[in-house]
């Protein structure tokens, strides 16, 4: 909302308040200033008047000048560029040392001729040129002939000295979409006075017009007839009025429903009388059908959208827009003037699916003061009588589906101190309740507030103590702790898991990333392995690239990696955990991965190429630290397309599928550009990790005897998995091998084709003794025996 | 006969005196063969003894003795020189760069996001609070209707959403979360936080950004007032800015509390003086807060009457921006390696 000072201080004494402290005072009371714009500025101006004026020798465009400036300045040498400086123009002259938006003005030398100032146009001085003639943004500006030569007031000589506070209201203030209001706001915040005009129209025709209203959406509807207007230019005072609140000048009777609406905030319709099929206005809210509307469209309209019409045909789509049939023009001598009330959520509804948005339905929508047609009635009257030489008025016909009644607050003083922990006296709060126009019936401790008409906002105790705390000064709060009982801090489950497994990733020096959840459709189809659940769609998405919200991470990982390799981040290695969400599962909480370079830990010089078997084992770091033993999971070859066939894997927890990792197909490497990398990717459903039951670990007995490594080495065939092997030879004994550990693999020289080397130490111990050769050797022979007969495996000597 | 003991005597000093040509391992080898063997010309002089007088044998054996224990403590001294010389030759030519970058145990970065939530977490984990996650698709119900934005509200308009059907969308803001608190609870004091991601159709610019991080805040108890509110936020904004902070309110309007204040703060770049971040005014708007709406009391099945509460809602992007000089809100969700390996713990 664009207030202008200049027609503020028509409506409130504005003395010895500057812009800054109004923005300032207003800001803390809840309605905040976003701006302050002065129209036009210039420190030191005066009007002159060019006496002599020849072209500069040697210039296509400069002029040489002398400019009278009055009495106090003398005739001042000034060199001139604009095309319509001449003798006899009254100039606006910025003097040496004069402050303008663009600069100061000092004298000097132009091409060796003396300029001791500046001719200036308007936009020099700042003003918009969305509010100046074509000419006037092209040369300087042609004062009219009466300016007095020498006058300093030059700004205030052309009204130009205003300036514009842009209000940025909240729902809550609806009531300052007028500027009447807005000077109550100030009564209420400075202490000053209001002068808000006393209209009283003489009515000379009864009232003869017949309005109704057929729903509830309607509860309130005036009109008035008016006839003998004429339609003109409107005077320069209302076009400036309008102007300094950013609205165009039409002519005298749109621009006088327009400045009402501004005043008032009440919006209006004007009706042609004389194209009225019937002279009644009839609001309906079950009609179907077109609709040609103001802007020559035509509308499709729905049962529930508010029409107002005569003779059964629509005049007007209530708060939204008149129709072409009865519109005002300039040969309209007869109309009737609505002032009515509609229900914001019916016109929110209409507004929205017709995209037609009007600084009316705004106001609507916003909600309006429900109890003032008469007085918005009486204020357009008697404009149309001064400003269109309107020869008739009549009665006001007002159709009211129940008397108004003021809105009423029970409270009591100690409830708005209790509310605020504030600690201030009656006669405080009673003040700032008064001057807020809430008028208050006193019952000892307990009072009710009566809520003036304009403040719809106002509807219980709490929003009085709002009330009381923004007039009287929100610095008036001190700080205090609350005293409650005593909560022992902590976060869900799920929320401190999720931080151990962030901070063990962190820990083995991947990078914590955050990722858009929407997406495209195009990327949700992609690693759609862990989730396969029907994606969630926006309705109403931005753009296409956020559309879908995402059911896996990987893909939103793939891009993040694609992004850095674009950028020359060689060696990358990212994680990702967020709660992601789809149709039929609604949430799962995921962990996703990606790994592309080298892994630069073991040494930053070198470096190793990421593989299979860093993420292989992060997974096993994972599920041990949620200690998970190894013999709930089960490991398999991953069969999905993104992923490289031999070099992935899915990891199953007790029966449920928990992750799928690995390196990429190639197919999808080139997919992503990305087919010269080697690019490792795990996804995790975490919920399986942490929903996975394990109960509380206790101490094992450490043996208090020499433990004993025996090394062996077989030659396997291909097929046969080192996990497979590691479980055979601790079968054996489960007692005395304690550990088993793979310690090489290798394939190659005399190794044959399809077969391939595996060595590891099996440790033995006992809890009870140590361990005599001939028990050491028969285990060693019954592993061997073991794993030859299992798996037709060769010792190597 | 003192002719052999002096003959023991020169021998000795001979010996010992040679040493001193003993440059290396090798020429210590075969001094060690020609002096300290039995064939040695000192041991050779122990054949003199049958040509003492018995008397004198004994006197002649403790002058060998002494000469040998001085022979060979001399070569043993002169051994662990050249031993010594020879490791430390040995070490030089080990010496390495010890300037070349170390084995990279370093913590991996994390997004300044998630170091903002972590630390906000913290701090009122410490002071009591629970910590709460609703879900990012969100019932009309829950984001609207029980935070006092029944359909058609004004206030929808200010927060334009994500719809996924009419009645379920991205929820716009964290304050949802204050109902489902409230439903557990069931008519019981809490104190809450809720931290989560938010969705409105802004495009994305600068500082707008069509996905953005809050962390609500939920106190319910009997007594609470607009004091404790400030008093509240004056401790965690102190604990997150720096002791010095002064907190300032403004009047503001939230649907789902009254009074409802915008939270200032004495601008971290100037200290208050005034500065471009903070406009020339000292100070910097960094939440939205105010007194839980009677409404919202209602309708989770507390007594307005008896029970009050005050809530909270802090931006994490705008505290991380404003804290890191994050001067582009889009950076947060590039994933950037570059962007991201600069932050760690504090």
């Amino acid at each position: 909302m664009k207030v202008s000072l200049n027609l503020l201080k028509k409506f409130v004494d504005l003395e010895g308040l500057t812009p800054e402290e109004i923005a300032h005072r207003f800001t803390f009371a809840g309605v905040e200033v976003e701006s302050i714009e002065h129209i036009a500025s210039g420190s030191k101006l005066v009007v002159g008047e060019v006496i002599h004026c020849e072209n500069m020798e040697n210039s296509d465009h400069l002029h040489v000048t002398k400019v009278n400036c009055g009495p106090e300045y003398g005739t001042l040498d000034i060199v001139c560029g604009a095309p319509n400086c001449r003798k006899g123009l009254k100039v606006i002259v910025a003097l040496d040392g004069c402050v303008l938006p663009g600069g100061t003005i000092k004298k000097g030398q132009i091409r060796g001729h003396e300029s001791n100032g500046m001719l200036c146009s308007l936009l020099e001085l700042g003003v918009d040129s969305k509010y100046l003639k074509e000419e006037q943004t092209k040369g300087i500006e042609e004062l009219p002939s009466n300016f007095e030569v020498g006058s300093t007031n030059v700004l205030e000589l052309l009204g130009l000295d205003d300036v514009v506070l842009d209000l940025k209201l909240l729902a809550n203030r609806s009531d300052l979409y007028s500027i009447l209001n807005v000077a109550k706001e100030i009564k209420t915040l400075f202490s000053k006075e209001t002068k808000i005009p006393e209209v009283k129209v003489k009515e000379n025709l009864k009232a003869s017009f017949p309005v109704d209203s057929k729903t509830e959406k309607c509860p309130q509807f005036s009109a008035r007839v008016v006839k003998g207007i004429v339609t003109k230019e409107s005077p320069s005072w209302l076009k400036e009025a309008l102007r300094s609140s950013g609205i165009r000048s039409i002519n005298n009777i749109v621009d006088i429903g327009n400045y009402v609406m501004l005043l008032t905030g009440q919006p209006l319709h004007m009706y042609d009388l004389d194209k009225l099929p019937k002279k009644e206005l009839v609001v309906r809210d079950d009609i179907e059908g077109d609709f040609v509307a103001l802007d020559e469209k035509t509308y499709k309209l729905q049962k529930g959208d508010i029409c107002i019409t005569s003779s059964g045909k629509v005049m007007c789509l209530g708060g939204v827009m008149g129709s072409l049939e009865c519109a005002v023009d300039e040969k309209t001598r007869n109309i009737v003037i609505e002032a009515a009330n509609f229900d914001y959520a019916s016109i929110r509804r209409t507004s929205i699916r017709l995209n037609l948005s009007s600084d009316s339905s705004q106001r609507f929508v916003k909600g309006i003061n429900p109890n003032q047609y008469n007085f918005v009635m009486d204020l357009t009257a008697d404009l149309l009588l001064s400003l269109a030489e309107a020869k008739e008025i009549a009665e006001v016909d007002t159709y009211l589906k129940a008397e108004f009644k003021p809105t009423r607050v029970a409270s009591s003083f100690e409830y708005i101190n209790a509310r605020l922990g504030t600690s201030f006296s009656k006669e405080e709060i009673l003040s700032a309740l008064a001057s807020a126009d809430i008028k208050v019936e006193e019952k000892g401790e307990k009072f009710v507030a009566i809520i003036p008409d304009r403040r719809i906002d106002i509807t219980g105790e709490a929003d009085l103590s709002e009330e009381v705390i923004r007039i009287l000064g929100f610095e008036n709060i001190e700080a205090k702790l609350p005293v409650t009982e005593l909560f022992v801090g902590h976060l869900e489950p799920n929320l401190e898991k999720k931080r151990i497994v962030r901070s063990y990733l962190r820990g083995i020096g991947l990078d914590e990333v955050l990722n858009y959840s929407l997406m495209r459709e195009s990327e949700i189809n992609d690693f759609r392995i862990l989730n396969k659940d029907e994606a969630y769609r926006v309705l109403n998405p931005l753009t296409d690239e956020h559309e879908y919200v995402r059911t896996n991470l990987l893909p939103s990982l793939m891009n993040t990696l694609v992004y850095n390799k674009n950028h020359s981040n060689d060696n990358v290695a990212i994680f990702e955990v967020s709660d992601i969400y789809s149709k039929e599962n609604k949430k799962h909480i995921h962990l996703g991965i990606a790994l592309v370079g080298n892994d630069l830990r073991r040494f930053a010089i070198k470096g190793e190429a990421y593989s299979y078997y860093h993420l292989k084992g992060v997974v096993d770091s994972l599920l041990a630290l949620f200690n998970i033993d190894e013999k709930r999971t089960v490991l398999a070859r991953c069969s999905e397309q993104e992923f490289h066939p031999g070099k992935s894997a899915t990891l199953k927890i007790d029966g449920k599928l928990a992750a799928v990792f690995g390196e990429l197909h190639p197919n999808t490497l080139k997919r992503y550009h990305l087919d010269k990398e080697n690019v490792v990717v795990l996804e995790m459903d975490l919920g399986v990790l942490f929903d996975t039951k394990t109960s509380l670990k206790k101490m094992e007995q450490i043996s208090r005897y020499q433990s004993v490594k025996r090394d062996f080495a077989f030659i396997f065939e291909d097929k046969v998995t080192s996990k497979e092997v590691l479980s055979e030879v601790r079968k054996i004994n489960r007692d005395l091998i304690k550990e088993v550990e793979v310690f090489d693999v290798y394939k190659g020289e005399h190794v044959k084709e399809g077969h391939y080397s595996l060595a590891f130490s099996v440790y033995l111990n006992s809890n009870e003794k140590t361990l005599s050769d001939k028990e050491i050797s028969d285990i060693e022979e019954q592993i061997i025996k073991a794993v030859e007969l299992k798996f037709g495996a060769e010792l190597r000597k | 006969m003192s002719e052999i003991f002096s003959k023991v005597s020169q021998v000795k000093e001979k010996i010992i005196s040679e040493m001193s040509s003993i440059k290396d391992e090798s020429s210590l080898k075969e001094f060690q063969e020609k002096h300290l063997s039995k064939k040695s010309e000192l041991s050779q002089l122990m054949s003199e003894i049958k040509n003492l007088a018995n008397e004198e044998k004994a006197k002649f054996g403790q002058a060998m003795n002494d000469a040998r224990s001085a022979v060979n403590e001399a070569f043993q001294k002169k051994a662990q020189e050249i031993n010594d010389a020879l490791i430390a030759r040995k070490l030089a030519k080990e010496t390495i760069d010890i300037t070349l970058p170390g084995y990279n145990y370093k913590m991996g970065g994390i997004n300044p996001f998630y170091l903002v939530q972590d630390e906000i977490i913290d701090t009122f984990v410490s002071m009591g609070y629970e910590v709460k996650e609703g879900p990012d698709v969100e019932s009309d119900y829950y984001n609207f209707e029980r935070m006092n934005i029944p359909a058609n509200h004004p206030a929808r308009e200010m927060q334009d959403s994500f719809y996924i059907n009419p009645t379920t969308l991205l929820r716009t803001h964290t304050s949802p979360e204050q109902a489902r608190a409230m439903d557990e609870k069931e008519g019981k004091p809490l104190m809450m936080i809720c931290p989560g991601k938010c969705f409105r159709r802004d495009d994305d610019d600068v500082t707008h950004s069509h996905q953005f991080g809050q962390v609500e805040g939920l106190v319910v108890g009997k007594g609470i007032t607009l004091a404790n509110l400030k008093g509240t936020l004056e401790l965690f904004i102190r604990k997150m800015f720096g002791e010095k902070r002064q907190v300032r309110f403004r009047g503001s309007y939230f649907p789902f509390t009254e009074p409802s204040v915008e939270v200032d703060v004495t601008c971290m770049n100037c200290g208050g003086k005034g500065c471009s971040t903070c406009k020339g005014t000292g100070f910097i708007e960094i939440l939205g807060a105010g007194m839980v709406h009677p409404n919202v009391l209602k309708m989770a099945g507390y007594d307005p009457e008896v029970y009050s509460g005050f809530a909270f809602g802090v931006g994490i992007e705008r505290v991380a921006m404003l804290r890191y000089g994050i001067d582009d809100i889009r950076k947060i969700y590039q994933g950037d390696v570059r962007f991201i390996e600069q932050f760690s713990r504090k």
